[in-house]
């Protein structure tokens, strides 16, 4: 995986850019939570040239602060689109990427072949409550991210320095991250995207983890029944993040998903 | 030296299990707790102990706001204000503050506090608190992420709305507004003194300095800890070159005084041990949304001694509520010792004294307020007299229009006796 910066709207933002692979292009966008590169990215770039830049705020990409709003957002992705080339290709969103991914499929439809939505923000169901993983203190929130809170990434996640140096990088890293996803998620995170699914034509893949206990799998149900000629996964055995909990399942089901005929 | 009465409003009878049996006394508290007519007690007990406050000799009343709390039921603290503002004929009152990003538009505060500047001729003081996490974020819902700027926006508009004598539009970017004209205007000119209630935020340091706002550190952490603030305020001046005027800055303490040491503590010590065991009793989920705290803050390491909820043994004592300075308490001399200590120590202008807090009933925070008034101000008023002046205090009408008489004289309604549902 390579890490490069590009410079968007004349360098208003510079953005962090992972990319992986060759071939024609497919793209990432993270969730809410710290960018990671998983064995799922790895699979995907064996097949295509996958890239993942990280949203204004994460890691390395600077410009947040020129972001007040959703709208704002999805016009600063369009730039970063056009400053890409990027047209006639596969998106992929997890999380509030999965959000962003479906806004950017409703504002320029024939911009993207394919969409895959795993596990992603927008809709809000009042009887069934997306989790409000901002309030959960951070040494607790692998607790609701995993299936299994055994398994090498939720042990990895539950490990929060408790003093000193290590302790304030943490609050400060998380504070960066966020805040950012604040923006666009607090306090609930709908900003209107089911008044524009309609306009979503790419064939599109809902995939959602059978555990996941930050937003249930009846938020599926709910984006399948808003998005024409969509389908639901239901994976097994993961939770909100099956992009760690089972890379190998989430490969199969988007390379599957990605050989299959366009619009 | 200015001393002030703080009052938070609590709620005096939370369940013996509360802080078992529920996460938080702050945001989500179970609204089924409130009963509505004893709290018309309280209320009316708080109210008067503000108005007691004023004609023992405290130089203001100060009120504050909080959303979904049980230890501070003031979600209006104007609506407080207001009711004291006529009773209370000289002493400054103090509202401490309104979060001014909260409002929609923020203009509601201008005329808000014209108001209450008009109608106690020129006794407001304004606070303008950025607001606690708790309640800007989680109960009000504001996002973290863009509410520090949209509260320094609050602040451009209000300061604009008092200042500019023409009518005005306002093209913000959390506000706009085709037509500012706020009516009334405030009496005191250009505007009420501005004081800034901060938790600790260091950014709040630099911009009480530039602005010449005053200052205040309110936490329940007591002067020990509060020491570490105040230290870094006086640093951040030097820095700036801004004198060290211990008027720029205010404290909140909390205060028991009584005959002898070991009344004190029988009379005190349940109430002081229930305010901080069970209305301090907050999730720490709801501590810091995301956001709250810049870079900045973060980066200085402060919140673990700043916080108002960090780590903390599971029960205080009285005894450590006093060794750790959370409460000052004693005699009247033992009192006056610590607290000129205090002053001195922190370097400040105005302290801001609870003495009701938790569950101490009406009578004995009477007791407690009347005895402060007799033997505590008197003894500590006189500090920083020829030595600095206060520039931070209200300017009055110099001939007020006093409350008066009601003709025919009502009859009184019989007082419910404390205690009787």
């Amino acid at each position: 995986m390579r890490k490069q910066q590009v410079a968007v709207r004349g360098g208003v933002f510079d953005v962090e850019v992972w990319d992986a692979g060759e071939g024609d292009p497919v793209l990432y966008l993270h969730g809410e939570g710290r960018p990671t590169w998983t064995e799922y990215h790895g699979a995907l770039a064996e097949k295509s040239h996958l890239i993942a830049p990280l949203h204004p705020g994460y890691g390395g990409s600077t410009g947040t602060e020129q972001l007040q709003d959703l709208p704002d957002l999805i016009y600063y992705y369009l730039d970063f689109l056009d400053q890409l080339g990027l047209r006639d290709l596969p998106l992929i969103g997890h999380g509030l990427g999965g959000m962003i991914a479906a806004e950017l499929a409703a504002v320029q439809p024939e911009r993207f072949t394919k969409l895959i939505l795993i596990s992603p923000m927008g809709l809000w169901i009042q009887d069934d409550p997306v989790e409000d993983f901002f309030a959960v203190p951070p040494a607790r929130l692998a607790e609701l991210l995993y299936h299994d809170l055994d398994s090498a990434p939720a042990r990895a996640a539950a490990e929060v320095p408790t003093e000193g140096d290590a302790l304030i990088e943490y609050h400060v890293e998380r504070a960066k991250s966020m805040a950012t996803a604040a923006k666009y998620l607090w306090p609930i995170p709908n900003r209107g995207l089911a008044k524009r699914t309609h306009r979503i034509a790419a064939p599109t893949l809902v995939v959602w983890g059978a555990s996941d206990r930050i937003a249930s799998p009846a938020y599926a149900e709910a984006f399948r029944e808003r998005i024409n000629g969509s389908h639901v996964e239901i994976v097994e055995r993961a939770g909100h993040l099956p992009h760690e909990e089972q890379p190998d399942r989430l490969a199969e089901l988007t390379l599957s998903f990605l050989a299959g005929a366009d619009r | 030296m200015k001393l002030e009465m703080f009052h938070l409003m609590p709620y005096r009878e939370l369940p013996e299990d509360f802080a078992e049996k529920y996460r938080s006394v702050w945001v989500d508290i179970p609204s089924h707790l409130f009963d509505p007519v004893r709290a018309h007690e309280m209320y009316n007990d708080t109210l008067d102990e503000l108005e007691l406050g004023a004609t023992v000799g405290y130089d203001g009343v100060c009120v504050n706001e909080h959303h979904g709390n049980g230890y501070g039921m003031m979600p209006s603290p104007n609506i407080m204000a207001a009711s004291v503002a006529r009773r209370v004929r000289e002493a400054a009152i103090i509202v401490l503050g309104n979060s001014i990003a909260l409002y929609n538009p923020p203009v509601r505060v201008a005329e808000e506090f014209a108001m209450l500047d008009v109608i106690s001729g020129g006794r407001l003081i304004a606070g303008f608190p950025v607001g606690s996490s708790q309640d800007v974020n989680f109960a009000y819902g504001m996002n973290p992420a863009t509410f520090r700027d949209r509260y320094y926006e609050a602040e451009r508009l209000i300061l604009e709305a008092w200042t500019n004598p023409e009518v005005f539009a306002f093209d913000g970017k959390y506000n706009q507004i085709r037509y500012v004209n706020i009516w009334p205007r405030p009496i005191q000119q250009p505007h009420p003194p501005i004081w800034i209630p901060g938790g600790g935020s260091i950014e709040t340091w630099g911009w009480c300095l530039e602005k010449s706002y005053l200052y205040a550190y309110l936490s329940y952490s007591g002067f020990k800890r509060g020491k570490l603030v105040m230290d870094g305020f006086w640093k951040k001046a030097d820095e700036m070159g801004v004198e060290r005027n211990p008027y720029h800055a205010g404290f909140l303490q909390l205060v028991a005084v009584g005959e002898s040491e070991s009344e004190v503590e029988e009379r005190f010590g349940p109430h002081g041990e229930y305010f901080y065991n069970k209305m301090l009793h907050v999730y720490s989920g709801f501590q810091d949304a995301p956001g709250y705290r810049t870079i900045d803050t973060l980066k200085m390491g402060l919140l673990g001694q700043t916080t108002r909820f960090g780590d903390r043994p599971p029960f205080l004592t009285w005894k450590d509520l006093c060794a750790n300075g959370n409460i000052v308490a004693g005699t009247p001399s033992q009192v006056v010792e610590q607290l000129e200590y205090v002053i001195k120590d922190l370097h400040i202008g105005h302290l801001m004294v609870l003495n009701q807090f938790g569950s101490i009933p009406h009578d004995l925070a009477t007791d407690n307020i009347t005895l402060m008034g007799e033997k505590v101000l008197p003894k500590l008023k006189q500090i920083w007299d020829g030595q600095w002046e206060d520039k931070w205090w209200i300017k009055p009408l110099a001939t007020r229009r006093q409350v008066s008489p009601l003709r025919p004289s009502a009859p009184t309604a019989p007082r419910t006796p404390a205690g009787v549902r």
